[in-house]
């Protein structure tokens, strides 16, 4: 029987041990190359071997632990998602990019890994597969075709015991299971297991590995007397434009996903955790380091909040909340009523808060709760094996938050507990230093520390694209001046507005319905697409190309600079 | 001591050295000799230090040494304090002469075949190609026992000798002559250890590893 490329059977294409931490093995299935790696989580990625970049081989790429680096740009691809968390020809650039290579579905059973062309078939295991604990043999790659492979351990059996075959290329010897891998039309791969670890195990796997050896040289021999077959032309499905491509502007989807609660607890004085994960234990979408999420509160309210993972971390995001005395809506109601189990809606992660991997030197200073996402950055930076020094400043040694995750970083961690507001301005300046060449800072804190920084860092010097920081509250005196008209192209309606007025207002007053939420353009929710007319951006939620870009805004705050707007809406 | 390297950037042989004296952390000069195009390796002045014509040479102070191999044996013995690359115990002199031997066979066959395809060079490619098989077969089973048995290098020693660095170059540069080291996991998980030795040097064609694991 020929091989099929669309054959939806799970083949085993590596044993357990070919993928130590680190590594990236390059292996095949029905002639489609593959690179396999283990992410220090133990997760296995069964991948397509090419960079969506420019095509090169990722199983010569570089295994950092939880992401993929290829080796010709260092493009850097997350563990799980396949998704692209990095491109350092765009360092400072953050788009809510989407890129993601192809994955094959992937388990690990018996001490070997399987997979399969495609999603079709749920993996089941092979029949008298459960109550063993298998034994994988030194597989044995054979150049010949995968069903003569077959028959030839099959007529390995002896006569008073034929061999059994089973479906998917398997050949059951006594207590011995073949599999045969079907690498190409004309190569394959014998994978065997024995039903138990035998006692002297190194003598009984040279034993298998000298008999597997003369049978594959019988096969070969037969094999060079016969025309080579064709080898199998897979046609590589190209992943969508979308998909595989860097977007000039990822215009913010606003797609919602939902979440359960799955933990829940006081990581320190002031702060709660919570984890929030897939309903069915499916990954969650790619994020960059400093992205935040937009959670939906049961009181209606959006709020922000920062992604502390680390790279390839994606079964369930942690975000931290400040419990706050007098807190009004927000974080009072996640803190209060929001239990284990409850299911939330979040938004896909948005990143205003890029973090760039080709620094000399990184300093992430965090004040409080600000912490969460240069947690994250310092987990990306610390997996990449890149310097960085994190200071944390917190009231007292008990309002350190995630202190277990910070004692597992190698870098740099400075925690200042209790310090005056004078004390710290000092150790800042002292941390920072004069600015030199490639050296980035990166803050998150109250508004007063994020001045204080930056008053700093421009004294020393510091260039403005050297200084990182985001807001999720946006304290900027809106101008509300201007006067416009907006077309909606979709409504068919021209409205004017005057000064004084938002578009939102003018909107809602021509009877339209459009969501909103923080109404000072921080949250997202009324981001529109804009068809035509130059924006007067004057929110915090997108960022700078996206407004570059001119073909989104938020309607609550910003306005026009053009005497019309063409609204898609 | 002066050390001096006859070098082409781009020969495996030449790499070899490059590699260990790195790894030693000996301090060298080289001297460019322009093997391709050039033919420089054919010159008379060449053949006055290395009749055979053959890259690479080294010169320590008066002393001219030809062969790759044997200029790794001699740069251990006289430079690595530690005694690790170029034991002295007889059977792992033996062992490691042996892989040096090996070595010299995949110049022939997998560096041939690089040659013959990026060099024109008028090498039987297919020959050379089935050739380096043979013997990636043969070291990929012998480093995937040793796996099994503690062993993480090529000889007995728990530390790699010269008879890794012999034979690491055209192994890695083996897809430049068409030869896939996919059939070879035992071989590549190899190639990943030498390239994390401290010191490690890349060439044109070999790529550096990423850091190891730590807990
Ligand atoms: N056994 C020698 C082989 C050296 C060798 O083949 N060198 C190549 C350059 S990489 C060469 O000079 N070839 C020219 C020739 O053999 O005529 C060694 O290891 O040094
Ligand atoms: S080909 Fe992978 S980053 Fe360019």
């Amino acid at each position: 029987m020929p091989l099929s490329l669309s054959d939806p059977n799970w083949y085993p294409i590596a044993s357990s041990e070919d993928l130590p931490f680190r590594h990236v093995y390059q292996g095949q299935l029905l002639g489609r190359e593959l690179a396999v790696w283990r992410a220090d989580d133990g997760n296995v990625n069964v991948w397509e071997n090419r960079c969506l970049h420019r095509g090169v081989r990722l199983s010569i790429g570089i295994n950092e632990g939880q992401e993929l680096k290829c080796q010709y740009h260092g493009w850097r691809y997350a563990n799980r998602s396949a998704g692209c968390t990095y491109i350092p020809a765009h360092p400072a650039d953050a788009p809510a990019r989407r890129i993601e290579n192809r994955k094959y579905p992937v388990r690990e059973a018996y001490g070997l890994i399987w997979s399969a062309a495609n999603d079709e078939k749920p993996f089941a295991p092979f029949p008298g597969a459960e109550g063993q604990s298998w034994f994988a043999l030194r597989p044995m790659p054979v150049n010949a075709a995968p069903e003569d492979v077959v028959a030839g351990l099959a007529r390995l059996a002896p006569d008073d015991q034929p061999a059994d075959l089973l479906p998917g290329l398997t050949v059951r010897l006594g207590e011995i299971v073949y599999f045969v891998q079907p690498v190409d039309a004309g190569r394959a791969v014998i994978r065997g297991l024995l039903p138990e670890t035998p006692a002297d195990a190194l003598a009984a796997l040279r034993h298998h590995n000298e008999h597997l050896t003369h049978l594959r040289d019988r096969l070969e021999r037969a094999a060079a007397r016969k025309p080579a077959p064709e080898p199998l032309q897979p046609i590589y499905e190209k992943v969508s434009a979308d998909l595989a491509t860097m977007p000039d502007i990822a215009v913010p989807r606003g797609n919602t996903l939902n979440v359960v609660v799955s933990r829940k607890w006081q990581s320190a004085d002031g702060v709660i955790g919570f984890e929030l994960a897939d309903r069915d234990g499916k990954h969650l979408p790619t994020f960059q380091p400093g992205a935040h999420i937009d959670v939906h509160l049961p009181n209606g309210l959006v709020r922000q909040y920062s992604i502390t993972n680390g790279p390839g971390d994606l079964l369930s995001y942690v975000i931290g909340v400040k419990q706050e005395n007098a807190s009004k809506g927000g974080s009072k109601v996640l803190v209060e009523t929001v239990r284990e189990g409850d299911v939330l809606a979040i938004s896909e992660p948005r990143n205003n808060f890029p973090l760039r991997r080709d620094a000399t030197r990184t300093v992430l200073i965090a004040g409080g709760i600000g912490i969460t996402p240069l947690l994250s950055m310092a987990r990306f930076l610390d997996k990449s094996s890149l310097p960085y020094e994190l200071h944390y400043f917190t009231r007292n040694g008990e309002s350190v938050a995630f202190k277990s995750e910070l004692d597992a970083l190698h870098g740099a961690v400075h925690v200042h507990t209790g310090l005056a507001r004078d004390a710290i301005r000092g150790t800042i300046d002292q941390v920072l230093g004069p600015h030199q060449f490639a050296n980035h800072v990166y803050i998150c804190g109250p508004g007063a520390m994020l001045e204080m920084v930056q008053e700093t860092a421009a004294r020393l010097g510091w260039p403005d694209e050297a200084v990182h920081f985001e807001y999720f509250q946006n304290d900027k005196t809106i101008d509300a001046s201007s006067a416009f008209d907006i077309e909606l192209a979709r409504s068919a309606m021209t409205l004017h507005v005057p000064a004084g007025k938002t578009i939102l207002e003018v909107m809602r007053e021509a009877g339209l319905t459009v969501p909103s939420s923080c109404e000072q353009g921080a949250c997202g929710t009324c981001l529109t697409t804009v068809m035509e007319g130059e924006v007067d951006h004057q929110d915090v939620y997108l960022n700078k190309s996206e407004k570059a870009s001119n073909t989104c805004m938020m309607t609550c705050v910003s306005r026009a600079k053009s005497a019309r707007l063409v609204l898609d809406i | 001591m002066t050390i001096t390297l006859y070098d082409f950037e781009l020969s495996g042989n030449c790499y070899k050295l490059r590699l260990l004296m790195s790894i030693l952390g000996l301090p060298y000069d080289i001297v460019p000799v322009d093997f391709f195009p050039g033919r420089e390796h054919k010159a008379d002045w060449f053949l006055r230090l290395n009749p055979f014509g053959q890259l690479p040479v080294l010169k320590d102070d008066d002393l001219v040494l030809s062969d790759s191999g044997a200029i790794l044996a001699y740069l251990a013995k006289k430079y690595d304090a530690s005694g690790q690359w170029f034991p002295d115990d007889p059977a792992i002199t033996a062992e490691i002469l042996r892989w040096h031997a090996v070595a010299d066979d995949i110049t022939a066959t997998s560096s041939a075949a690089r040659l013959a395809l990026g060099y024109d060079y008028d090498f039987d490619i297919e020959k050379s190609q089935k050739g380096a098989h043979r013997i990636f077969r043969l070291i990929d089973e012998h480093l995937w026992f040793g796996e099994r048995e503690g062993r993480d290098w090529l000889c007995a020693p728990s530390h790699p000798t010269t008879a890794d660095i012999a034979c690491f170059p055209y192994v890695m540069l083996s897809e430049e002559g068409g030869i896939s080291r996919q059939d070879y996991p035992a071989l590549r998980r190899w190639t990943d250890r030498v390239r994390r030795i401290p010191g490690f040097t890349v060439m044109s064609g070999i790529f550096p590893a990423g850091p190891a694991k730590v807990d």
